[in-house]
Formats: C-alpha cells, sequence, structure tokens
C-alpha cells in the first residue's frame, strides 16, 4: 500500500486528542441534592430498554475516531497495489460524419462516448488509457493516462467531425501501440460493420436503421436570365415521397419547391428552373426530418473571381501576347515599347519581352527572353545560346501538383526552338514545365519580392510555339497562375481541403467555420490549405492590395457518410496477441468517503439518541 | 431566616373552615369541641326520663305539663382539643435555597395552628432533630397567643436527619383529644411508621402531609452526576442519568408514595402528597376540604 498524499496522515494526531478530550469531558459532575434516598431506590427498578444505550459515550468516541482516521486517509489517498488486475486500453473513435446520426435520442458519436466511459469506469485501478480520435486525420487525444476523470474529461471535448475519416491512419497508430506491447486491447468505436477486424474488439454503435435521406450531385446552370439546378435526391432506408425546396440568394420563401418519390437506395432526380437577372448563391433543402439533417442541404455559391487586374506588355513586338490575352481574359491590356518603360505602376500583370527592367515591379512578372539580370529574379541569366539547328524542347514530367496544374492540358511536343537564353543559379524555388538538355526553359515560382513570376528563356518569334496547340493553354494556365482566383472553388466536400491562393496582394486570411471556428491562414506560401471538417458556409476574409474581401465557400456532406449502414472492409492489427495484465491499483477513497459519511452520519443519530435519552 | 409572615386575609379565610376529629372523646372541659357524650354546654341535644337524683334544674316543665311524666333535658357536652403538629426540620428538607420544602412545612403547621386556635383548641408544634422533638410553641391557644408565638416558627433550624417515630413515641402524644400533623418528605425507608402507629393507638387523628420539592417531583438533572446526600455524605448515587435512570425514579417516587398513602389508610391515618409549590390556598381549600381533614 502506498499514500499519494502522505502528509495527510498527519490528521491522525487528532485521535489522541478526542480520546483526551473523552476523558476530560466524560468526569461525573458531583452535586449535593436534599436525599439520594428515591435514586437509590431507583435502582430496582432500573430497566435499560435498550442494551446499547449504556455505550452511546464510548460508541461515539469510536465512530470519532473513525471519522478522523478516515478523514486522515481521505486526504493521505492510500492505493493498493493488486498484482496483474490492470489492462492497457486504446479506444479509437470514429468521429466520421455518420456518427453523427442520431439513433432514437442520442447520436452515434454520444453513444460511442458512453460505451468509452463505461468501459474506462469499468476498467480497474492502474489501467492505462489511450484514445485516438478519428477525424480527418487521425490524432492521439491522449496516450497512457492513469486518470479515469481526465480520461473522460477529454473524452467529453472531442467534437465529431462531418465528413470522411482515415481509417488507414488510426489503423497505424494503433498498430503501433500493439507492436509495443500486444497485450494492448485496442477498441473501434463505430457504427460500420467491419468485416475483419483480427486483434480489436469491435464495438458498433450504429444500432438503428433510421431513415436517412441526402441530396447528392448537384448542378447548375445559369443561362438566359434562367437558372437551371437538378440533384440527386436519396432515401436510403425506405420508398418515400420526399419535399424538396430551392432557396435563392438566401431567400425566406422557396423559390421553387418539388415532391419526389425516392425508392429506397436508388437516386431520384429533382429539377428546379428559377427566373432571375443574376445570383449569388442558391440552396437545394430537403424538407423531411431524418437521423442526420448535414446532408439535407446543398449551397452552392455563385463564385466571382474577386482579382480584378490590368496587364501591361513591354514589348516591340506584342503580337503574340496581345492575341493570346485577348483570348484568355477580359482584362485591360496595355502595350508599351521598353523605351517608354518607366518603372509604370498599378497593373496586376507585367509582361516583358525581350526586355529586362532593372527592377522588378511588385506585381506578377512574366519575363519572356530575358537575357540580363535583374535583382529580385531568383535567377541569373548565362547569355543566348544559338543552336546549330532547331531543338524540341522538353516537357516536364514532374508529378508535383503545381507542375501538374500549370502543365494541364498541354501536350508538349513538336515546339521548336533556335536559340534561348541559359539561366542558372536559380535560389527561390521554381517550377521547371520545360527544358532544353539540363536548362531550365519555362519556369514559374515566386521571385525575390515575394511575387509570381514566370519565365520564358527564349524569343517566341524564333519558335514555333506560338503557332502550336499548346501555345494559348499554357498561357492560359500560366496567366491563372500569376494571377489566380483567392478561393478557385466554392464547393468543396466535407473533408476536402480548400485552397486559397496567395499572392502579394494578399494579407491577413482568415476562415470562419460554420461553427464560428476561426482558422487564420499562413500566408508565407503560394498556396494554403485548410481542412474543411464541418458541413456547411465556410466564410473567407483577406485583404487584397489593402482591400477587405469577403467570400463564402460551401462544405457539403460526404455521400459515403449518408448511408446508415455501411462497411469497412477490414481494421484488424497484425501479430499474435498475448494477455499479460500489468499491476493494478486500488484506490478505496469512494470506501472511505461511504464509511467517513456513514460514520458521521452515526455520530450524529448516537448524538441525538443521547440528546434524546437525557432529555 | 423569615420563611411566613402573616397573611391576615387568609387567616381569615381558615376561620371559615374547621377540622373534622373521628376520635372527638377525650380533651379538656372549656372547649369548642362537641363531644360524643353529654355535658353541660347550652346547646340542646336529647330527652330521657327522669331519674330521682337527676338535677331537678334541668327537669322540663313544659314537657310535664303536657305528658304529665316527668322528663330530663339533655345537653351536648364540649371539650378543648389538643392540636399536635411535628415538623420535620431535617437537612433534607432545607437543602438549599431554592428548596421550598421547609418554609411549604412551616406555613402548613401555621395555618393548622391558627385553625386549631381558632376552634379554641390547644396548639403544640415540635420540630423533630434526630430522634428528639423540639418544642417550638407549647400549649398555645387563642387567637392573642397565637399571634404571639407563631413568629417562633421562624426560629426553627433545618440540620441533621430526623427520626420520626424515635422522636414521637417516646413522647406524650395525648389520647383522643385532637389531630396529630406529621410535615414530613418522607424520604426515608421506614422510621415513621412506629410513630403513626402510636398516635393511632392513641386516639389521635393522624394526617400525614408529605412535601416534596418541584426537582424530587419531576428531576431535572442529566449526565453523568455523582450525587451527595445532604444528611448524610457518606451515602452517594453515581450514574449517568438518562431516560431510563429518570423513568426508573419516577416509578421509584411512585412506589416510595404508594407505601406511605397505603401504610397510612391501613391505620385510619390521613395522607397527603404536597408540592412544595403548591399555593396554601389550594391545599386547604381544595385538596385538605376534599380529603374531608377540614370542612
Amino acid at each position: 500500500m502506498t499514500f499519494l498524499n502522505p502528509i495527510g496522515l498527519l490528521a491522525l494526531i487528532a485521535v489522541p486528542l478526542i480520546v483526551l478530550i473523552y476523558i476530560l469531558r466524560n468526569k461525573f459532575n458531583e452535586q449535593t441534592i436534599p436525599s439520594t434516598y428515591l435514586w437509590e431506590l431507583s435502582e430496582k427498578f432500573f430497566k435499560r430498554r435498550n442494551p446499547l444505550s449504556g455505550l452511546t459515550g464510548i460508541i461515539s468516541l469510536i465512530l470519532q475516531i473513525l471519522t478522523v482516521t478516515m478523514i486522515a486517509l481521505a486526504i493521505a489517498r492510500p492505493v493498493f497495489v493488486i498484482p496483474e488486475s490492470a489492462g492497457e486500453y486504446c479506444f479509437v473513435l470514429d468521429g466520421s460524419g455518420s456518427m453523427n446520426m442520431k439513433d432514437g435520442s442520442e447520436t452515434r458519436y454520444e453513444r460511442a462516448k458512453d460505451e468509452i466511459e463505461d468501459v474506462i469506469n469499468g476498467a480497474k485501478g492502474g489501467s492505462t488509457f489511450t484514445l485516438i480520435n478519428l477525424a480527418s486525420e487521425a490524432s492521439v487525444t491522449y496516450e497512457r493516462i492513469t486518470d479515469k476523470k481526465v480520461a473522460k474529461d477529454m473524452l467529453d471535448d472531442l467534437q465529431c467531425s462531418d465528413g470522411t475519416v482515415a481509417y488507414s491512419d488510426a489503423l497505424s497508430v494503433a498498430q503501433k501501440y500493439y507492436d509495443d506491447n500486444r497485450s494492448f486491447l485496442v477498441y473501434l468505436f463505430t457504427d460500420k460493420n467491419v468485416n475483419s477486424h483480427e486483434n480489436i474488439e469491435i464495438v458498433n454503435v450504429g444500432l438503428q436503421n433510421e431513415d436517412n435521406f441526402a441530396i447528392n450531385n448537384v448542378a447548375s446552370v445559369f443561362m438566359g436570365g434562367e437558372l437551371s439546378v437538378s440533384a440527386d435526391i436519396v432515401s436510403y432506408s425506405s420508398d418515400k415521397e420526399i419535399e424538396v425546396e430551392l432557396y435563392v440568394d438566401g431567400g425566406k420563401t422557396a423559390a421553387a419547391r418539388e415532391s419526389v418519390s425516392a425508392s429506397a437506395g436508388a437516386p431520384a432526380r429533382v429539377e428546379f428552373t428559377h427566373k432571375t437577372d443574376a445570383y449569388e448563391s442558391f440552396r437545394v433543402v430537403i424538407k423531411n426530418r431524418d437521423a442526420l439533417m448535414a446532408d439535407n442541404e446543398f449551397i452552392s455559391y455563385n463564385h466571382k473571381n474577386e482579382t480584378s487586374y490590368s496587364v501591361l506588355i513591354v514589348s516591340d513586338t506584342p503580337f503574340f501576347f496581345e492575341a493570346a490575352l485577348d483570348v484568355l481574359t477580359d482584362a485591360k491590356v496595355d502595350v508599351i515599347s521598353p523605351d517608354k518603360y518607366k518603372n509604370d505602376e498599378g497593373y496586376g500583370l507585367y509582361i516583358f519581352e525581350s526586355f529586362t527592367p532593372e527592377t522588378l515591379p511588385d506585381s506578377a512578372v512574366w519575363l519572356v527572353n530575358s537575357s540580363k539580370n535583374v535583382d529580385d529574379s531568383g535567377f541569373g541569366a548565362r547569355g543566348v545560346v544559338e543552336l546549330d539547328a532547331p531543338c524540341e524542347i522538353i516537357m516536364s514530367a514532374s508529378t508535383s501538383t503545381s507542375a501538374q496544374e500549370l502543365l494541364h492540358g498541354i501536350s508538349g511536343k513538336d515546339i521548336m526552338i533556335s536559340e534561348y537564353v541559359k539561366y542558372s543559379g536559380m535560389y527561390t524555388k521554381f517550377t521547371t514545365l520545360f527544358s532544353v538538355g539540363l536548362n531550365p526553359l519555362i519556369f514559374a515560382g515566386t521571385n525575390g519580392l515575394g511575387n509570381r513570376e514566370v519565365v520564358i528563356g527564349f524569343d517566341i518569334h524564333k519558335s514555333d510555339f506560338a503557332l502550336s496547340t499548346d501555345y494559348v493553354a499554357l498561357l492560359g494556365n500560366l496567366l491563372k497562375y500569376s494571377c489566380p482566383d483567392i478561393t478557385p472553388s466554392a464547393a468543396y466536400v466535407c473533408g476536402e481541403d480548400a485552397r486559397i491562393n496567395i499572392t502579394a496582394q494578399v494579407n491577413n486570411v482568415k476562415a470562419t467555420a460554420p461553427d464560428g471556428e476561426e482558422i487564420y491562414i499562413d500566408t508565407s506560401a503560394d498556396v494554403a490549405a485548410f481542412t474543411l471538417d464541418k458541413v456547411g458556409t465556410y466564410t473567407v476574409e483577406y485583404t487584397l492590395s489593402g482591400e477587405k474581401k469577403i467570400t463564402k465557400i460551401y462544405s457539403s456532406a460526404p455521400s459515403e457518410e449518408s448511408a446508415p449502414e455501411s462497411g469497412l472492409e477490414s481494421f484488424a492489427l497484425t501479430g499474435d496477441r498475448e494477455y499479460e495484465m500489468t499491476d493494478g491499483e486500488f484506490d478505496p477513497i469512494v470506501i472511505i468517503l461511504i464509511i467517513l459519511a456513514l460514520a458521521v452520519c452515526a455520530d450524529w443519530m448516537v448524538y441525538c439518541y443521547e440528546k434524546y435519552q437525557l432529555r | 431566616m423569615k420563611r411566613i409572615a402573616i397573611d391576615e386575609a387568609f387567616l381569615g379565610e381558615l376561620e371559615l373552615l374547621e377540622t373534622v376529629l373521628k376520635n372527638n372523646i377525650a380533651g379538656s372541659f372549656g372547649g369548642n369541641r362537641r363531644s360524643r357524650t353529654f355535658g353541660s354546654s347550652s346547646e340542646f341535644a336529647d330527652y330521657r326520663d327522669y331519674v330521682p337524683g337527676d338535677d331537678i334544674t334541668k327537669i322540663d316543665w313544659n314537657a310535664y305539663m303536657r305528658f304529665e311524666k316527668l322528663y330530663q333535658k339533655l345537653y351536648y357536652d364540649e371539650r378543648r382539643m389538643h392540636t399536635r403538629i411535628y415538623i420535620d426540620a431535617s437537612r433534607s428538607m432545607d437543602h438549599s435555597e431554592e428548596d421550598e420544602k421547609a418554609t411549604e412545612a412551616i406555613k402548613i403547621a401555621a395555618a393548622f395552628a391558627y385553625l386549631s386556635v381558632a376552634e379554641m383548641d390547644k396548639v403544640s408544634i415540635f420540630a423533630i432533630h434526630g430522634g428528639e422533638l423540639t418544642e417550638v410553641i407549647a400549649d398555645v391557644s387563642g387567637k392573642d397567643s397565637y399571634l404571639n408565638c407563631i413568629d417562633k416558627l421562624n426560629s426553627v433550624e433545618f440540620y441533621g436527619d430526623a427520626r420520626i417515630s424515635d422522636a414521637i413515641v417516646p413522647s406524650k402524644v395525648g389520647r383522643g383529644d385532637g389531630i396529630s400533623v406529621i410535615i414530613s418528605d418522607f424520604l426515608t425507608d421506614e422510621n415513621y411508621e412506629a410513630a403513626i402507629d402510636r398516635l393511632c393507638e392513641q386516639k389521635r387523628d393522624v394526617i400525614c402531609l408529605q412535601v416534596l420539592s418541584r426537582e424530587e417531583l419531576n428531576p431535572q438533572i442529566r449526565g453523568k452526576m455523582h450525587l451527595f446526600d445532604s444528611e448524610n455524605a457518606s451515602r452517594y448515587f453515581r450514574k449517568k442519568i438518562d431516560k431510563d435512570v429518570v423513568l426508573a425514579y419516577k416509578e421509584a417516587l411512585k412506589y416510595s408514595t404508594d407505601r406511605i398513602r397505603l401504610f397510612c389508610e391501613s391505620r385510619g391515618a390521613n395522607y397527603l402528597l404536597v408540592p412544595a409549590y403548591a399555593p396554601m390556598a389550594d391545599l386547604f381549600f381544595g385538596r385538605l376540604t376534599d380529603l374531608e381533614v377540614i370542612k
């Protein structure tokens, strides 16, 4: 036996004090009375009705000593070691969107928490508890803690996500614990039917098969002053008549309403049309109530590029760029010859063709056939290389996200050049798109001023690039890269990462989740992302060139979480199980407190009885 | 310590009462008590036939004229009784200032004495100390004498013990000539029985008044007590006094009072338990009247 707080035993000093007080208090009071005759005579008639009543004093003393002893023990907190009685528990809590489904009065997630609490309460003292919270990514909420209260409190604080979850991540974390100790008791609390779960105890909390409806595959077309919206409506459990409504621009009354007969498990198509000159958003809603409300709504925001920009082409021969920009953008395009360029300001994109400015402007910049060095460009020019014969440039095979995006729709074949500028000494991160030999020829990245920069290292007039099918497509990609939408998409599925394109003009980016949680976005990289783990509208706020902008994106419920009963192929741990228990602890504080309460009550009752006897 | 003060209004009221005597056969001449024998008082009682030698002044000549036969008129005899009052003057009667027993005993004695002198009887009051009688008032008759000497009751001292039988039995108690009043707490085993027997044998009308204090009738002391007897320090009672002990005490009190009462009834004596805090008027105009000791 050990004591958590041995100093509490000092309270036992009170025991001899109580005995001393008892002895001092227990003296007979002397008194002279007229005659003791009747008192002596009373001995003949004396009958003790309650045999204990004569012992009330000593009983009271015993109870008071017991009370003080229990108080001392309650402070000192004795703990008994019970050999091989405790286990090591690892709980994997499924926080996927379907766990929000209400089976009866509580959600599956709440029921799973209750089940975990039951296991914790039933575990022997000294057991350790590890909780892996399974959300968009698996995270260890606590690891091998022994304090049941802390374990339960931290469990209570957990929130279920609305999206899909990474079971494989959780499994690998659990496997790590299992590898450390093959006696680890791993539980998975989920609503999924798990086919294979070796070495894992599955606690299925999806007890009932409640009705659930969902909106999937929402599509819209706005043309000729008419908004057309279509969606698939699914009733997962039974055939149902489902009421679906369309709301436009946050209106309180439905713009259109349809009733759909949905067969169990089969999508039923619903279509709406609504006449309007313009719209900012529409919302499709299922009016029927069901077990999971998150998938009964879909909102689409009519996304507009908040980035308004103009282009300055500094070139003596701007024809090819003017023609391409005319096709690719509505932006204002100005053209000046290099000798008239005086560090003009106010443009979103500068295209310098066969000209190198003395300083780079504080905006996105394209340097085309730039043969001179310029500060902050991020690279060095090593002179023009004339080729003996035309040479085909080679497209990058990189699988990086940025390369894939910039080369989207590009075949990269049959582009021939006769000369190029050799670049080297790149000291900032560039993505190479095309190269000749080992020399990068077309590359994009961020320059020393933090602005997006595209470098084309040859004269397009001395190549067939402008005549190729890739020309306009590549310039389109480069234009999107240089002057990107801050929020390129307004529609995501919960669990996905929302992208924020960061340019030099974008600052103070903050997203607000549907539940009010504020997410501050790191703007140090070109592209920032944050995970959408809630269903609903996220509001993104940022400043663009000092002007405050707000845009909204919608995170919809993942369709795979909508089915009330769904399966999981495998969630199993590898390795042979061992059954070794660890030494457990028994903390008798509850028993001590009960004895303490009983002793206090009993002492009080004895006191009352004594007073009753002496009345 | 002055225990009594003459309350003239109360004494005036007492004059309305008189003691009832059962054994009024003796006594001295000249009193106000009508005897069961015929005598020389002025109160007519009956006739009887004249016998030669009778006092011819008592022949009823009117009856002779009507019946032509001589009848002798008979008159009641009137005697003076001697009331003897015995006060238990032990320490137990006057243990503390709160103890009202001594005061109550003296007040009762004074009231009985007045009642007697008002009926032209003689009164003697005795204090019992140990086994002896101490005469406080001797052979007082007449209200003036009573008023002159009643103050002596205030000088009675209460100390030691009182053995009632040892004191009364050897004393001159009279015979058939009045009432004997014993005022005591009777907190003793049997030392009163011989005295009552002796008084009853002497045709005295015996009245035993047991005076007990409030605490003795309904004890309030509780807890662990070591009680010493005021008359005898070697006697003590040591116990934790609780509800059960108090119940036993009350049974003991009932047993004790019943024993005295039954003993008195068996001897034709009167017994009354008198709470020391009871008003005198209630005692004399209520309980003693109900007991037909006085009327």
